[in-house]
């Protein structure tokens, strides 16, 4: 049974159908990236998949339950949404930002029991955070608080992550270091959905390329299939040519702007 | 410094201005006569050094005034940390949000239709809805224009404030004189006159309160983060933030029914804190009840000292410090 299901789905902004019937299904361990010119509906359907914006028309359902019928916890059990790293940040530590992933499983009152504290130990260790527990969020570089929302994730003990562009505000190291450790959790058998502005990375790391353009899926495949194909190029306005290949680095690509009208 | 260290000194803090406040006033104390009549009145000790009227002035006229006005300063500490939490706003106060003068303008109600001298707790329960009126209308019109800033927030705040303090003068104005008295009194803000039949009203509303708010420090965390991450790990964001907003109107109106409108001590205490514990509840919350308590003794103890023939109005000594404090986060934020 497919990890998570999709059928129809539309959702509306105000008057706006910003994502049009979307139909797709995603397994354990996939490492599907979103990517699509902007206003194309990406973060709208992550919104949709955990919850925060209600469809106007399709359903979703996680491991054959519908999404409709789960609670808010329960559906923060199943699937965990790191935001795009926004300006400025609570002055809360690592440590502390880490536990609050533990919400879904505890709830408003209980405080956290042995398997919590492990489950958070076990978040931070996997993102490499041990040395920067107790500090801050706001003192953090960018790639180090990018670090910290995916352990807050993991916290979550999550099967299905939602990612908002992890690699929007981070050098090409933390880049590389982030979809690595991305890559790392899908071996365990979470699927990964991230919105990924970088076709190129987004080519290097996921297993499965989602294109979207005016709020519908235009392609779906493996990236190699993707990144030659007519519908990712027409939704950039841009051409798509790959380059030569050197020392067995893989593909390069060449993006050209097509000329309007 | 740890947040424990904080507390630590704040608990001290407290526990030595509750001592002054006792010794001073119009009648002076030394601190070994009032150690000696606490422990008389714990049933720690039998032997007294002070006559019956002294004893009188005070067992039965000043500890139950020192004693709510810590219990006030508390809980309006509390309420501005909660406000501050459900508007994401760290300048949100009870007083700034038009919450006091709708819990003003619900006592004003009270007393013009003769519930507060007739009905049992009617002062109180009409400053609550007050109260709880002003922080909805205040909610809807943030949540309506979308706008989070500061400054849209605080005009917010002070148009329904306006508007409602209007609506309390025209009933002033169509009152008895005797009425107006009574009025004037929560609209100045005071504790003259308080004894422990308020004390014990004050701590039945503020104490629950003050515990539940304490019992929903991981909500109050969650919140930290903002509105899509809360949602995002399960919180019902709405629910939660109306049941702070009815929080804050319950302690807003408990307040208010037995002081009157004292206003900035809500901004202060949680604003001052948090830079000192940081901004989670399980910390913030304690420390605010404590640095709020320890606000309003002392100025409760300034409105009285200050004169032998008359109290200051307490409200006019905490917007006096209050109101520059304003202004100067209003700056550091504009510069910052």
């Amino acid at each position: 049974m497919p990890l998570l299901e999709i059928e129809n789905l539309s959702v509306r902004r105000g008057e706006r159908e910003v994502v049009q019937q979307v139909t797709l299904t995603v397994n354990a361990s996939e490492r599907v990236a979103l990517v699509g010119p902007n206003a194309a509906g990406k973060s709208t359907l992550l919104s949709a998949i955990v919850g925060l914006l209600k469809p106007s028309q399709g359903a979703i359902s996680l491991a054959g339950r519908p999404l409709a019928g789960l609670g808010n916890r329960e559906i923060a059990r199943r699937i965990a949404f790191v935001v795009a790293l926004q300006e400025g940040a609570p002055r809360i530590s690592v440590h502390e930002s880490t536990a609050l992933g533990r919400y879904p499983h505890t709830g408003p009152f209980q405080d956290l029991s042995a398997t919590d504290h492990e489950a958070v130990k076990r978040a931070i260790a996997e993102t490499c955070l041990q040395e920067l527990e107790e500090r801050s969020l706001g003192e953090l570089s960018a790639g180090e608080r990018q670090r910290a929302l995916v352990a807050r994730a993991l916290a979550q003990e999550p099967g299905l992550l939602l990612l908002d562009e992890p690699s929007a505000h981070l050098d090409i190291g933390h880049g590389l270091d982030l979809f690595a450790l991305l890559e790392t959790i899908a071996v365990r058998g979470v699927a990964i959905i991230a919105v990924i502005h970088d076709l190129v990375a987004a080519a290097r790391w996921a297993t499965r390329m989602l294109v979207m353009d005016h709020g519908r899926i235009v392609d779906d495949g493996p990236p190699e299939r993707v990144m030659k194909g007519e519908p990712l190029g027409r939704a950039f306005g841009v051409s798509i040519t790959e380059a030569r290949a050197t020392g067995g680095m893989g593909s390069t690509w060449r993006f050209e702007r097509r000329a309007s009208g | 410094m740890t947040a424990g260290r904080v507390s630590g000194l704040l608990g001290v803090g407290l526990l030595a201005s509750l001592l002054l406040a006792l010794c001073l006033g119009a009648v002076r104390y030394t601190p070994g006569e009032v150690a000696l009549e606490a422990l008389r009145l714990a049933g720690l000790a039998s032997a007294s050094t002070l006559d019956e009227a002294h004893r009188v002035i005070l067992g039965e006229i000043r500890l139950p005034r020192v004693l709510l006005a810590a219990l006030v300063g508390g809980a309006l500490a509390v309420t501005g940390a909660l406000l501050q939490v459900v508007f994401q706003n760290p300048m949100a106060d009870a007083s700034l949000l038009g919450v006091g003068s709708g819990a003003a303008l619900g006592a004003v109600i009270a007393v013009k239709l003769g519930w507060s001298f007739d009905i049992f707790l009617a002062l109180p329960a009409a400053a609550f809805v007050g109260a709880l009126g002003a922080a909805l209308i205040v909610y809807m019109v943030a949540e309506g224009t979308r706008s989070a800033s500061l400054t849209s927030l605080i005009l917010t705040g002070l148009a329904v404030s306006a508007f409602l303090s209007g609506l309390t003068s025209i009933i002033l104005i169509a009152s008895e004189e005797f009425r107006v008295r009574a009025v004037f009194f929560w609209i100045a803000g005071g504790l003259e006159g308080r004894g422990f039949t308020h004390l014990g009203l004050a701590a039945t509303l503020i104490v629950p309160s003050c515990i539940v708010a304490v019992l929903l420090r991981r909500p109050l965390d969650l919140l930290l983060l903002g509105e899509t991450e809360a949602r995002a790990l399960g919180l019902n964001v709405p629910r939660m933030r109306l049941l702070l907003l009815a929080l804050a109107a319950l302690l807003s109106g408990a307040t208010t029914s037995v002081a009157g409108s004292i206003p900035f001590v809500g901004l202060m205490a949680p604003h001052a804190m948090r830079s000192l514990v940081g901004p989670r509840a399980s910390r913030l919350l304690p420390a605010s009840f404590l640095a709020g308590a320890i606000l309003v003794v002392l100025a409760d103890l300034f409105a009285r000292a200050f004169s032998d023939k008359y109290d200051l109005p307490l409200g006019a000594i905490t917007s006096l410090s209050g109101a520059p404090y304003l202004l100067h986060i209003l700056r550091r934020t504009e510069r910052g």
